[in-house]
């Protein structure tokens, strides 16, 4: 506050150099090609994790206690936008762990569970979110998995689903249903689970272009003890909404930035296909180049909307919808001017958006449509709350 | 940011949001009482010296109502006399239009030829409002001239157009012999003020078209919420709501782009056109939205979702259409990123 705007900026510049002055030395070449197993995306992933965590740049948004942290939004967002244009590999492996669990731990959990948990995060100890169940993907709140206390610990039952990495994972953000009176957000329940304990057992998702990004995790009287339990028996609902609250809007423009410099990578296929005077393709790479920068300019509009204060809800739905139809369309037009040689199957990266392979990437982009709140779910909360469009009438029944 | 606000608010209250379409030749000369022919004219040459941001903040406010008058050729053909620097009458010209005096610039490309004594002959199409204006800005073989209306050789025939806030002409040159001191450019600099020109118009057809969009979008919503069918108003009915709120996701997308690319000061034209070119399609979107929405009544004359969708189509039409700045978007990316 007591800085002029204009060293701020000076402040902000300065740290892009640092940043790109750090990436010249030690940004990670040749990820993709050496991420083809998961046991090397793993490895990859751990690598430059570590080297972010020492260089200061991986946590950024965690309190100034810890090194790295401290940054304003606006030092993030530098540092996010010089991480995509030097093309790195995204911290995929570390993502639940640096925002997810932090959030819940620095907003909700005990001073000892945060002095326990937070140093061994920026170790590397990975953690999973266990919160979808086959019956509850975006109405969250209708959870079973069951908990029941039994003296010093809770005796887990059920099933968990879509949980990203979870076959990687140490330890698991875990909502449970300890009671079912009242509304269906009443009752649920918030644990802290260790993926080795006896009794849960993890079974990866084999998705439709070959990756193992999700998977489930089966939890057969598994017994956690009530000091890893995260608020109190019964408010589990509003810490989840800390958890879920944790990353908003920087992973958007991240990905933006990321759909921007790839875009390259369709000008290449329109070269090496001969395109160059095709005036039908380049009006369609013209409408997307100019669809996936108005995404950059919205995902940045809504950063420093966050920035100055402004937050309204339905904003980003807005993103997510507008950045998700984009990647659609930027993989489509890859897939169609990559012909069949894109119908061949090629070895993918795990993990990434660009492997490389235009049909891998078309059928990964319906990942956003459905993952983090499907594009319907989006639009509802766009009409009601942007447009103050009246709700579903209650008690409705299928 | 003030002065934007000042002007949104003098515009809302000039042109109340209830009444579309406010009579021409009224809100003409309301226009320029407050001083809007100007916004973009330096200071130095008796102007208002706003930004880009301000002449984004008047033309969506314009286009929530569909004005009737031409603000937008009205504003770039005192651009083009303000950007000549070899023309002799500058300051009486800025004056003249700066207080009422219409001198548009045409809106769609000109088919012209240079006779062989020097005249010119041809049709300067998409002329606005011709009747009502002195001369006309035009791009004529040995560059930009103003044109007189009652000059020889120079007559209008309106062209009877299906948007009705808007009346649109071709200004027919016969062996039409441009005076000397009404050059405002020669044919050398004449592209870099195309280029000037077009950058302003780009981003005012692009606010136009956000305002009118925005303003379908209220109605459409205020309807949904009002009309009932199977014992609930249809703005309940999911199906229905998703597309309202496509509708809103167009128009903010298209809006960050515009207000990224207005305060950005390298935007190229080509730059400024994709603005335009993806809030085009919005304005498009949105209005064929509303008129399925609104049922039968939407296809009524007396409602007024038509109208908007005829000024949506209109625009699309001006300045460049969509296709042709995809293709330009499309050959800079391909030379930039191959």
């Amino acid at each position: 506050m007591s800085e002029t705007p204009d060293l701020d900026q000076l402040d902000l510049e300065g740290l892009r150099a640092e940043v790109r002055a750090f990436l010249a030395a030690d940004a990670p070449s040749g990820w993709r090609e050496a991420s083809a197993t998961q046991e090397d995306f793993v490895r990859t992933q751990r690598d430059w994790f570590g080297k972010l965590v020492k260089a200061g740049y991986a946590i950024p948004h965690w309190p100034a206690a810890f090194p790295g942290g401290g940054r304003s939004l606006s030092e993030q967002k530098v540092i996010y936008e010089e991480l995509a244009r030097a093309d790195c590999p995204r911290l995929l492996l570390s993502f639940v762990s640096t925002y997810h669990a932090f959030a819940t731990l620095h907003e909700c959990g005990s001073a000892e569970q945060q002095a326990r948990y937070l140093p061994r995060i920026l170790e590397g100890e990975t953690w999973c979110q266990g919160f979808s169940e086959p019956g509850a993907g975006s109405d969250l709140a209708a959870i079973k998995t069951r908990a029941e206390r039994k003296g010093d610990v809770y005796v887990v039952n059920g099933q968990k689903v879509w949980s990203t990495m979870a076959q990687f994972a140490d330890k698991c953000l875990l909502l449970v249903r300890t009671s079912s009176d009242g509304p269906k957000q009443a009752g649920i329940t918030y644990l802290l689970m260790d993926m080795k304990m006896p009794g849960v057992s993890v079974r990866p998702i084999h998705q439709i272009q070959g990756d193992e990004e999700f998977a489930e995790i089966f939890l057969d009287n598994v017994e956690i003890p009530v000091s890893e339990r995260v608020g109190e028996e019964g408010k589990g609902w509003a810490v989840a909404q800390a958890t879920l609250a944790s990353e908003r809007g920087l992973t958007l423009m991240e990905l933006s930035y990321r759909m921007r410099g790839a875009l390259s990578r369709v000008a290449r296929l329109i070269r090496d296909h001969s395109h160059e005077d095709d005036r039908g393709i380049l009006r369609d790479f013209g409408a997307l180049v100019t669809q996936v920068d108005a995404v950059c300019a919205l995902a940045d509009q809504f950063l420093d909307n966050r920035i100055n204060g402004i937050e309204r809800m339905g904003d980003a739905s807005i993103v997510k919808n507008a950045y998700s139809r984009a990647l659609r369309a930027y993989s489509l037009l890859g897939l169609r001017l990559g012909g069949i040689e894109e119908q061949y199957i090629a070895p993918i990266t795990f993990g990434d958006l660009n492997t490389g392979n235009w049909m891998a990437d078309y059928m990964n982009s319906f990942a956003w449509t459905i993952a983090g709140g499907s594009e319907e779910v989006q639009r509802n909360i766009i009409a009601e709350r942007m447009l103050d469009m009246p709700r579903e009438p209650k008690g409705w029944v299928a | 940011m003030i002065e934007l606000n000042e002007l949104t608010d003098a515009a809302q209250k000039a042109f109340p949001a209830d009444k579309l379409s406010p009579e021409r030749d009224e809100s003409w000369n309301l226009a320029a009482e407050m001083g809007w022919l100007m916004v973009r004219l330096p200071e130095d040459d008796g102007g208002l010296g706003l930004g880009r941001e301000a002449s984004t903040a008047l033309h969506l406010e314009m286009g929530r109502i569909l004005a009737a008058m031409p603000l937008i050729p009205a504003q770039l053909g005192l651009q083009a006399v303000a950007a000549s620097e070899s023309f002799e009458d500058r300051t009486e010209w800025l004056e003249r239009l700066s207080s009422g005096d219409y001198a548009p610039l045409n809106m769609l490309p000109a088919r012209l030829v240079q006779n062989p004594d020097g005249t010119v002959s041809g049709t300067i199409s998409g002329v606005f409002e011709a009747d009502m204006a002195v001369a006309v800005v035009v791009r004529l073989p040995n560059g930009y001239a103003l044109v007189p209306l009652d000059a020889q050789g120079v007559s209008r025939v309106e062209r009877p157009i299906w948007d009705p806030g808007r009346r649109i002409f071709d200004v027919v040159l016969e062996s039409y012999s441009p005076a000397s001191s009404l050059m405002l450019t020669d044919a050398d600099t004449a592209s870099s003020l195309h280029d000037l020109l077009s950058a302003e118009a780009q981003i005012a057809l692009a606010a136009d078209c956000l305002g009118g969009a925005n303003a379908v979008l209220d109605m459409t919503v205020e309807y949904m919420k009002m009309r009932r069918q199977f014992d609930r108003p249809i703005a309940m009915f999911q199906a229905l709501k998703h597309r309202a709120a496509d509708m809103k996701t167009r128009i903010v997308l298209a809006e960050a782009l515009l207000r990224s690319r207005v305060r950005d000061e390298h935007a190229s034209v080509t730059d400024l056109a994709s603005a335009k070119s993806l809030a085009v399609e919005a304005y498009r979107f949105v209005t064929e939205e509303s008129i399925q929405l609104h049922g039968g009544i939407g296809l009524t004359e007396e409602h007024q979702c038509h109208l908007f969708m005829k000024r949506a189509m209109l625009n699309a039409q001006l300045c460049g259409s969509t296709d042709l700045w995809n293709e330009r978007r499309g050959r800079t990316a391909f030379a930039q990123l191959s």
